[in-house]
């Protein structure tokens, strides 16, 4: 039994003092004991079993984060990662060498506030290499973060890997708590905003530290015409549209912001924008927004208003409400994002136009392409403009490494080398 | 056009405060629908955003339904006109103090005439419509040129219909800073004891430029019967931590008034002619040619009494510009749909401050004229 004493997993923290302590403890405890990938799954494995959708009632996220603490979803991530004996932490061989993944030691998590499980995403990936995991909670997380933990801590008898977490609750104006978290690990994982991101890397880290950074960026969507303009598949396709903008209410990096259409000769796109507007009234009758700033409120306004008054060419479809918005018109570049479930809809005469203009501001590209061969040229096209995923409509959202064209694991672990002195 | 104008002036003329709220919506509803319609047809922008309102304007049948424009559009350059570039006769200006873009309103003859109407008429109901020495606590240039003007120089021209002769106290130093001209202001307050002055300033100028330095210095003026009137908002006292009480306070001990001759009001330079002074109750009221609906972010709907929401303002005055229906980045709370204790009628309300600024949230929040990697 460890001589550790296990702490409270989820603590407001007022001292840079509280963090130094609990990643001295979380050093040690990496130190302690090895665990391997599986390890860390046994337990994940047995933790989504444990998230009732009904206990969580319509906490956003909650389904994708039980699917992603599933064993399928993990084992081929961490084969993809760490190599075929990864999973068992063995060695792998490559050539006359072998290689093998130990952890960097603790890793310091910075999620955005706007996404509600990424404080759980962010610290599944550094257990899983090993590491021990001092998490910052956005302050609008608190809540939802605690009551997760309370399950990992039921699910987690053994306190494999409670005893590597410390989630700290703290304003992210503490310059000293944020500075103290730095100085204290190993590694860093921060997500979010383009301020968030920039203050963050501007802490005090050690200088062997390895950091990863996700953030800031947006996603686009394009769709050709033999599949916005197939009256079989037209109503699917919407439908994943809507899910794809309605997650995050549109403020993730992975959200949509605009989504381009190319013409075909004959085909008009009024009926598929009308499936889309039904879509999305759809997706707000199941998932109603229950809160909104005032500053969004203004914006999504200040928006429509633009939009019509800029060009009488254009036009918006929307409630009296900020629900949703459609803005529709032509052209190929990306207007500035709105976010709140606003979705400008693009005519082009070729989709190359607007993913030639894509640069690396763009993280995802959702695709709805009915021939695959312009598909792969398309896929290509967005690649070497910088864009990191190109995925089906409807899974942009789909937490799969690579992320912004990094893996998630690997980064936080060091991937040590043999080469035998007897060969 | 002249039974419109017929309609506006009407409105214009009737005690402002008096209607019941049904009577004076369903008056509105009527002259607002007409001037979507002709906003309409002089503008094909704005033809576009109100066809494509969600609800047909003309079967509407309560105000809060119409189209209205979020106040931001009007930061437009060049601004947004429903008049000919001949028929401009002066541009309005906001003064910009939270945002990098200043509004821009353009004014014509008529609504010229109408805003200065509007003003009268209301202030008219708080202070009496007798002209009286006015005291502008600004510099002479902030009375504004011919043909433009900051949000300053229009506060100060709409209260000159009640002055018989105006003097500006303040001075601009050699550094630009303003300076308070003290013999100028203690010979206007000299042997004027007994009769009613009006004294106008934006609310942080005549704090940090009058009575502050009034206060330094000990002097007290004797001005029982001043009126004083003041706007432009709060917001560059917050760093001070000057609350509106102790506000009222000190400037009463500075002209040697009562706290209550103080009024503070709410008027932006896109809502011409409708200014919104606090009543005795520390309430504001729309007045018959114009009124205030008090949103809710989430639904965009009016909010019930003792709620907060983002307001609009309304207003029949302006035909030069599509102001009439705007939604501002302003919070307020309703206190009351009708019913002040101060005797006026229809909505009570008090300002709450501005949104905060709107800006993206989260990892997707990447503005795509800035960083380009490629």
């Amino acid at each position: 039994m460890s001589s550790i004493a296990l702490t409270a997993l989820t603590q407001k923290v007022d001292s840079p003092a509280e963090i130094t302590a609990a990643a001295v403890r979380l050093r040690q405890a990496v130190a302690e004991a090895e665990i391997s990938p599986n390890d860390a799954i046994n337990v994940f494995d047995a933790w989504a079993s444990s998230l009732d959708a009904r206990e969580f009632g319509d906490a956003p996220g909650i389904p994708f984060l039980r699917m992603w603490l599933r064993r399928g979803t993990l084992e081929p991530i961490i084969a993809r990662e760490l190599g075929p004996n990864g999973l068992h932490g063995g060695w792998n061989e490559y050539g006359q060498a072998k290689c093998k993944a130990f952890p960097v030691g603790v890793v310091g998590h910075w999620p955005a506030g706007n996404v509600e499980i990424q404080p759980i995403l962010s610290m599944t990936c550094a257990l899983l290499g090993g590491n021990a995991a001092l998490v910052r909670i956005p302050s609008g997380l608190v809540d939802l973060t605690q009551r997760l933990m309370d399950k990992l801590v039921e699910s987690d008898g053994e306190q494999i890997l409670t005893r590597r977490i410390f989630m700290a609750g703290f304003d992210h104006n503490r310059r000293d708590l944020q500075e103290a978290m730095a100085q204290s690990v190993d590694g860093a994982m921060i997500w979010g905003g383009e301020e968030a991101v920039l203050q963050i890397r501007a802490l005090p880290f050690p200088h062997w530290a390895r950091v990863s950074v996700f953030g800031p960026r947006m996603s686009v969507a394009a769709m050709d015409a033999g599949a916005w303009g197939n009256p079989e598949q037209r109503d699917a396709w919407c439908l994943r549209i809507a899910r794809d903008v309605w997650q995050f209410d549109q403020q993730a990096c992975s959200s949509p912001q605009v989504l381009f259409l190319e013409k075909a000769n004959g085909n008009s796109t009024a009926q598929f924008v009308a499936a889309l507007r039904h879509a999305f009234e759809a997706e707000n009758r199941a998932h109603p927004r229950q809160t909104i700033p005032g500053a969004l409120t203004s914006a999504i306004c200040l928006a429509r208003a633009s939009w019509l008054l800029k060009d009488t060419a254009h036009q918006a479809f929307f409630p009296q409400s900020p629900d949703w918005t459609l803005l529709f018109g032509s052209g190929s570049d990306i207007p500035q994002p709105t976010q709140g479930k606003t979705l400008t809809v693009l005519e082009v005469d070729d989709l190359y136009e607007p993913i030639s203009n894509l640069d690396g501001n763009v993280q995802t590209l959702g695709l709805g392409i009915a021939d695959p061969e312009k598909e792969k040229k398309l896929a290509l096209l967005a690649g070497k403009k910088g864009v990191d995923r190109i995925v089906k409509l409807g899974r942009m959202h789909v937490f799969v490494p690579p992320w912004d064209g990094m893996d998630l694991i690997r980064p936080m672990v060091r991937m040590v080398r043999h080469v035998s002195s007897s060969e | 056009m002249q039974q419109f104008e017929d309609k506006v002036e009407s409105l214009l003329s009737m005690p402002p405060y008096g209607q019941p709220p049904e009577e004076k919506q369903a008056g509105l509803l009527e002259i607002l629908k007409s001037e979507l319609d002709y906003a309409c047809q002089r503008h094909e922008g704005y033809r576009n955003y109100v066809q494509n309102w969600p609800l047909d304007y003309q079967s509407a049948t309560h105000v809060a339904d119409l189209p209205f424009l979020p106040v931001g559009l009007l930061k437009a350059d060049p601004p947004l006109s429903l008049v000919d570039v001949g028929e401009i006769k002066r541009t309005l200006t906001s003064s910009a103090t939270t945002s990098q873009s200043p509004s821009r309103v353009v004014l014509d003859s008529p609504t010229a005439r109408r805003m200065t109407k509007g003003v009268v008429t209301i202030v008219r109901d708080f202070i009496g419509s007798e002209r009286r020495p006015y005291l502008v606590v600004d510099t002479p240039d902030f009375r504004g040129s011919s043909s433009g003007m900051g949000a300053r120089g229009a506060a100060i021209q709409g209260l000159q219909p009640f002055a018989n002769g105006i003097t500006c106290c303040l001075g601009v130093d050699k550094q630009g800073e303003l300076t308070l001209d003290q013999d100028r202001l203690k010979d206007f307050a000299k042997d004027r004891e007994d009769i009613e002055v009006l004294v106008y300033g934006f609310t942080f100028i005549l704090w940090n430029h009058l009575v502050k330095p009034l206060m330094a210095d000990g002097v007290r003026l004797n001005l029982p019967k001043a009126r004083i009137l003041h706007s432009g908002g709060w917001k560059r006292l917050q760093d001070q931590a000057v609350e509106k009480n102790e506000f009222n306070q000190q400037l009463a001990r500075t002209f040697g008034c009562s706290p209550d001759r103080i009024i503070d009001f709410y008027g932006m330079v896109e809502t011409v002619g409708v200014i919104y002074p606090d009543c005795s109750e520390g309430n504001k009221h729309g007045p018959a040619f114009g009124d205030v609906i008090v949103r809710d972010p989430l639904t965009l709907q009016p909010v019930a009494e003792g709620e907060y929401g983002i307001v609009q303002v309304c207003s029949v005055l302006p035909t030069s510009f599509p102001g009439h229906l705007l939604l501002t980045e302003d919070r307020a709370q309703v206190i009351a749909y009708d019913g002040c204790a101060c005797g006026r009628r229809g909505i009570s309300f008090r300002f709450a401050g501005r949104i905060p600024k709107t800006e993206l949230r989260g990892c997707g929040n990447l503005q795509v004229n800035r960083s380009p990697v490629n």
